[in-house]
């Protein structure tokens, strides 16, 4: 068996996991397995998915970012601010993302160019971004960002309502949320670039070995700075939809995504010493993540107990990997 | 053998292992006395570390016997093994960085008085063994500002405070200088009178002679032989290691040495004071550096490749002024670099080999658009496979599992596939076995007769000898002299190699080496 083999089978492991939970809920419980439901998993899973893609990016040339969730939450207040002062949703969004970038640009330079440890350097971006979010806004949630700010967050395509006898709306398909289509681009194009391109071939070498890779002629140090502007780019864009959803803009929103985030790189085989992950992979980690959640709620687990089966499944996961790894 | 031989302090017959379906060993039979050194050889991949391994009880053996002063041994562990004065000196050292020599060589058996460490009585023990090694090392100095040569001998000192009754030294002498060995093989000779018997394990065949007692022969994970060294020769062990007879250690040339000058490098300074250096590369040629170890070489060709900064100096190529600030200005020159340790600077070790030999010219498999072309990168990849004899089952082996012969053909082919004019092999057959090294040489050779300059750094005398066309001789940071390779000797380039140049008087080489 090669290694691409491998890998296959260790996806298709992870794959059967995911089957597995689907089935045990749809068992223990009636209303998971239905098209409602599958949609709301689909977009709980978002956020987590777009964090997580970033994430994979960036344990993949062996760093760390701890700062996605105080990011986001910066991005989507200055988008709701933006708003307030009169700019067009749109645009307002963009600035939001831009900031998001921003920060991730800021992480990225403190790594390569003040050398400060990646986990370090995301920490206090952490603290600045969540307390710059807190300081605009007076730690006050922004709202009355009319109807437009939600397109985004609530909208879904392909939804089909008919009106029944007595006029009443009959919803025949939900449609699909926007976030969900979002997702699946985002992911195919993330996966795309780290697959296919030299960039995505380069940020696995700086992984594998960064002195090998920079001895071979790589930019070691651009390559390092662009996984973190889109690890940030990416929570800016997660704090534009998570706060799109809510349309009010909450300076408290995220706190500790960035956890999810990295569970779920981790759950789909990222290793944390970098050179090795996939998209595909951290999106099935995502689902994971996810399912657990929805399924454990439908069947009345309390969220406390959630936190401890989802804490024993990241446990299980990773030893799993580390034996894998061990018997080659 | 002789009746009057004492009995072995472990033996072990018809050992097999196997992993999974692969027969890492079979029907080895092998034994140490007292006293005695006995040498393993074979190539990379013949079950060396597999039999190391088993000696040291790290693994149990599948079929087969082993015994401890005539007693069987039952199921073993690397505790049971080190309870009985079983110690293993690994290649790659085991150091901690941040501890002290006294606090490395007693890690994990700290003297004590109370709950407390007896730090005198540590520091007294750490000073006990490296006298006897006869080092200048403080046991107070941290470990992470040692040489490697030096982090070796507490190594080795660290075995010897545990009264070891049994040593397996694997490759100990790989980093050490020449006077450093010597040093070395003056406790084996004393461990050796003290009854301790000693494995021992290295590719640098020549220094057989002067320590070893009996050589066991593996290949291809087969038992071959035991033969007392007063019995054999080198030439024999070689041909026994490889299964057929090598006739010369190094190809005849082929390359017709221009007298074009190549590269030029003059008045390089580095930030740390090594420079300035002076030299010359001819198109065709191979040019040796020799030199102690720290003499500067390995430095030197870091900066002229950019791998670290350049305090002065210029770099001439084809008679173009170049200005390397990074890696990535030389490599688009054509100036290449085989670094000295694999797998910390050459390798991308999770990647697969295919990936690994396009990485400095992924451009030249991808389109314009940045996109990589899988079905060029995959025949690239299979020329250079075939070109070089690379031995993997397939471009899509992940590096790490190759030999260390088979990695640095992948490196080598990095930097072929970028179509280099100048490279720098830096000690490019260490801990490569015999065969693989005379591939390694005869490529070097086919790749001067191309055109392209060849920079070979090797601490292996014979090797410059037998392989360069010209020497240039370091000695603290500068070139001391340039030699004719034929017309010079061992002798004549040890010699600049240990003064300052040609007033300096011949200075004792052990005052040297640090």
């Amino acid at each position: 068996m090669n290694e691409r083999q491998k890998d296959l089978v260790q996806k298709f492991a992870a794959l059967a996991g995911l089957l597995v939970l689907v089935i045990v809920f749809s068992v223990t419980s009636s209303a998971f397995f239905t098209l409602g439901n599958a949609m709301t998993v689909a977009l709980q899973v978002t956020s987590i998915v777009y964090l997580g893609i970033g994430a994979t990016y960036v344990i993949l040339t062996g760093g760390i970012d701890l700062s996605v969730g105080s990011i986001l939450a910066l991005a989507g207040v200055v988008a709701a601010l933006a708003v307030k002062a009169g700019m067009p949703v749109a645009p307002a969004m963009g600035c939001g993302i831009l900031v998001g970038a921003l920060c991730g640009a800021i992480n990225g330079l403190c790594v390569t160019r003040l050398r400060l440890p990646p986990f370090i350097a995301t920490l206090g971006m952490m603290l600045v971004a969540r307390g710059v979010a807190l300081q605009i806004t007076g730690a006050r949630a922004v709202s009355g960002l009319g109807d437009a700010f939600g397109a985004l967050g609530n909208g879904s395509l392909w939804r089909v309502v008919k009106l029944d006898a007595r006029g009443f709306p009959d919803v025949v398909f939900p449609g699909i949320p926007y976030p969900v289509i979002l997702m699946v681009v985002l992911a195919v194009l993330a996966s795309i670039l780290l697959t296919r391109t030299t960039l995505g071939r380069h940020i696995h070498a700086v992984g594998s070995n960064a002195e090998a890779a920079r001895l071979s002629g790589v930019n070691v140090g651009r390559v390092v700075l662009f996984a973190y502007v889109v690890s940030g780019a990416l929570a800016g864009l997660t704090g534009c939809v998570l706060m799109s959803r809510l349309v009010t803009a909450q300076p408290n929103e995220g706190v500790m995504y960035e956890l999810d985030a990295i569970a779920s790189a981790v759950i789909g085989g990222t290793s944390l010493i970098g050179g090795v992950g996939t998209i595909s992979g951290t999106a099935i980690g995502s689902f994971v993540i996810g399912i657990l959640r929805n399924g454990l709620n439908m069947n009345g687990v309390s969220a406390f107990t959630q936190q401890i089966i989802i804490g024993l499944v990241i446990l299980v996961t990773v030893w799993v990997d580390q034996l894998r790894n061990r018997q080659r | 053998m002789s009746p009057s031989s004492p009995p072995p302090l472990l033996s072990m017959k018809g050992v097999t292992k196997r992993f999974f379906n692969v027969v890492a060993l079979s029907g080895v039979d092998f034994d140490v006395r007292p006293g005695e050194v006995h040498a393993i050889c074979g190539e990379n991949g013949a079950g060396k570390s597999t039999l190391m391994k088993i000696l040291s009880g790290v693994y149990t053996p599948d079929e087969g016997t082993l015994s401890w002063r005539g007693e069987p041994l039952q199921a073993a562990t690397p505790q049971a093994a080190q309870a009985r004065g079983i110690v293993m000196i690994h290649q790659e050292l085991n150091l901690v960085p941040h501890l002290t020599v006294a606090e490395n060589i007693w890690l994990g058996r700290e003297p004590r008085r109370g709950w407390f460490v007896d730090r005198a009585a540590q520091r007294a023990g750490a000073r006990a063994c490296l006298a006897r090694l006869g080092v200048a090392i403080a046991p107070d100095d941290l470990v992470s500002t040692l040489p490697v040569a030096q982090q070796q001998m507490v190594e080795i000192a660290k075995a010897l405070s545990m009264n070891a009754e049994l040593l397996i030294m694997d490759e100990p002498t790989s980093s050490l200088t020449d006077a450093e060995t010597a040093a070395l093989f003056k406790v084996i000779h004393e461990l050796k009178r003290a009854g301790v018997g000693i494995v021992y394990i290295s590719h640098r065949l020549d220094e057989l002679a002067g320590i070893v007692d009996r050589v066991t022969v593996l290949r291809d994970g087969r038992y071959i032989v035991t033969k007392a060294l007063a019995q054999t020769s080198i030439e024999e062990i070689v041909s026994l290691m490889v299964g057929r007879a090598l006739d010369d250690k190094f190809p005849p040339p082929t390359r017709v040495p221009t007298g074009q000058t190549l590269l030029e490098v003059r008045g390089l300074r580095r930030r740390d004071g090594i420079g300035p250096v002076d030299f010359t590369l001819r198109r065709g040629e191979i040019l040796g550096f020799a030199g102690l170890i720290g003499a500067g070489r390995t430095e030197l060709a870091r900066a002229v490749f950019g791998a670290d900064p350049v305090a002065a100096g210029t770099i001439t190529l084809a008679g173009r002024a170049l200005a390397i600030r990074s890696p990535i200005d030389a490599i688009r020159e054509g100036i290449a670099y085989v670094s000295e340790d694999r797998k910390a600077h050459g390798l991308a070790v999770k990647m697969t080999v295919a990936q690994n030999i396009t990485l400095a010219n992924l451009g030249a498999v991808s389109t314009g658009q940045g996109f990589i072309r899988f079905d060029r990168e995959l025949a690239a990849a299979r020329r250079y496979i075939e070109q070089l004899g690379i031995r993997t089952p397939s471009p899509d082996q992940v590096a790490r599992l190759l030999s260390g012969g088979n990695q640095q053909k992948v490196v080598i082919a990095k930097w072929l596939f970028r179509e280099a004019r100048v490279i720098f092999f830096d000690e490019p057959t260490r801990g490569i076995d015999v065969g693989a090294k005379y591939a390694i040489y005869e490529l070097m050779d086919r790749l001067a007769a191309q055109g392209i300059g060849i920079v070979l750094i090797s601490s292996e005398l014979p090797e410059i000898l037998g392989l360069t066309d010209r020497v240039a001789v370091f000695h603290e940071g500068r070139v001391t002299r340039v030699l004719d390779t034929r017309a010079t000797s061992q002798e004549e380039i040890m010699h600049y190699a240990s003064v300052r140049g040609d007033t300096a008087a011949a200075s004792n080489l052990a005052s040297l080496d640090t």
